[in-house]
């Protein structure tokens, strides 16, 4: 079955959820995983589906005008074939908070030391809190350790980062059970 | 003793409420190894409720001895027959998952203390207070016994730190 990536966003409401499936059940389209959340006061939806029949964008024609109509943007991707499942993730999980008061470049020295690392960002939030006078910058990250590698050893590489930043970082792993 | 095969959602004794055991004999022995053998020959388990093999009475076993989370505060290998939650204490966050529920994990608030009454596997009374990763699997086990799995008390998703009230 050939998959496809679509993504939806626009400013949130109640029925948007109900409005894109309501077109994707009618299609007769498969939603796998997916995920929607609110991000600032936009919602945004990311899902991957698959449809018995269709093999290319072009089929979906004009399905999803109504909601651009309505005020969405509206992407849809075809997938490589394959595409569709997760390879094998193996390794410890870890859970890294940033946090400090809010300055441009927290973000990408954080992610270029995990990048360097080999380590893969399986989910990762950001949030602007506090208040206008004092904004405070929060980072959740999940992450996979490559195999061989010691959540000290990226300690100590944050660590020096927490100086250079004047942030706040802390790591935890997480072990998942199975009872 | 046979080594049984774990029932896997959607089989409908997942989602069954057990009977309790009226009377401790060969039947409910014999269960009782199946249960431990399941779970020894599953290695990394640390738990099995009778459901989970296909009988719905409420039976559990539990060691957590022999994991990295457990190994220091356990009660060491625990057979619980008709076994009851009758303190819950403190509140602590797991990233669950079920042999029931394969490939699939999600975040589980449970009390961080239980003291559970229950029969041992001689048909004695007992009563014990667990703690930390032992008073999360029996509860998940436990939990088992009214057809109630992590699913149903999957507490966040992976992050809930943005989804908390607004001031």
């Amino acid at each position: 079955m050939t998959h496809f990536a679509l993504t939806i966003i626009g400013r949130d409401r109640p029925g948007i959820v109900a409005k894109v499936t309501e077109i994707l059940y009618r299609l007769g389209c498969n939603i796998a995983d997916s995920s929607c959340t609110i991000l600032g006061g936009q919602f945004a939806m990311i899902l991957i589906l698959s449809h018995p029949k269709m093999q290319s964008n072009e089929e979906f024609g004009t399905s999803f005008a109504p909601l651009e109509a309505d005020g969405l943007s509206v992407f849809l991707r075809k997938l490589q074939p394959g595409g569709e499942s997760a390879a094998e993730i193996d390794g410890e999980i870890c859970m890294i908070s940033v946090y400090g008061s809010d300055k441009p470049g927290i973000v990408y020295p954080v992610a270029k030391i995990l990048g360097d690392m080999q380590i893969n960002i399986t989910d990762l939030n950001t949030k602007l809190v506090g208040t206008p006078q004092r904004p405070v910058y929060v980072m959740m990250i999940e992450a996979v350790l490559p195999a061989g590698l010691e959540i000290e050893e990226l300690s100590s590489a944050l660590d020096r980062l927490k100086k250079d930043l004047q942030v706040d970082i802390a790591i935890r792993s997480i072990t998942p059970v199975e009872l | 003793m046979p080594v049984k095969d774990v029932l896997i959602y959607p089989h409908p004794l997942l989602k069954k409420i057990c009977a309790p055991v009226e009377h401790l004999g060969e039947e409910i022995d014999s269960l009782i190894q199946d249960l431990i053998d399941t779970m020894v020959a599953a290695g990394h388990s640390v738990g099995v409720a009778a459901p989970q093999i296909g009988a719905p009475r409420r039976v559990v076993v539990v060691d957590v001895s022999h994991s990295k989370l457990g190994r220091d505060d356990n009660h060491g290998l625990l057979v619980m027959v008709n076994p009851e939650i009758l303190e819950r204490e403190g509140r602590k966050v797991s990233r669950e998952g079920c042999m029931s529920v394969p490939d699939y994990t999600g975040n589980v608030v449970r009390a961080e203390s239980v003291v559970v009454q229950f029969l041992d596997r001689e048909g004695k009374q007992r009563v014990i207070r667990a703690r930390g990763f032992e008073a999360v699997a029996l509860q998940h086990e436990i939990d088992h016994l009214d057809g109630l799995l992590f699913l149903d008390r999957v507490s966040s998703l992976k992050t809930d730190l943005f989804r908390r009230k607004k001031r």
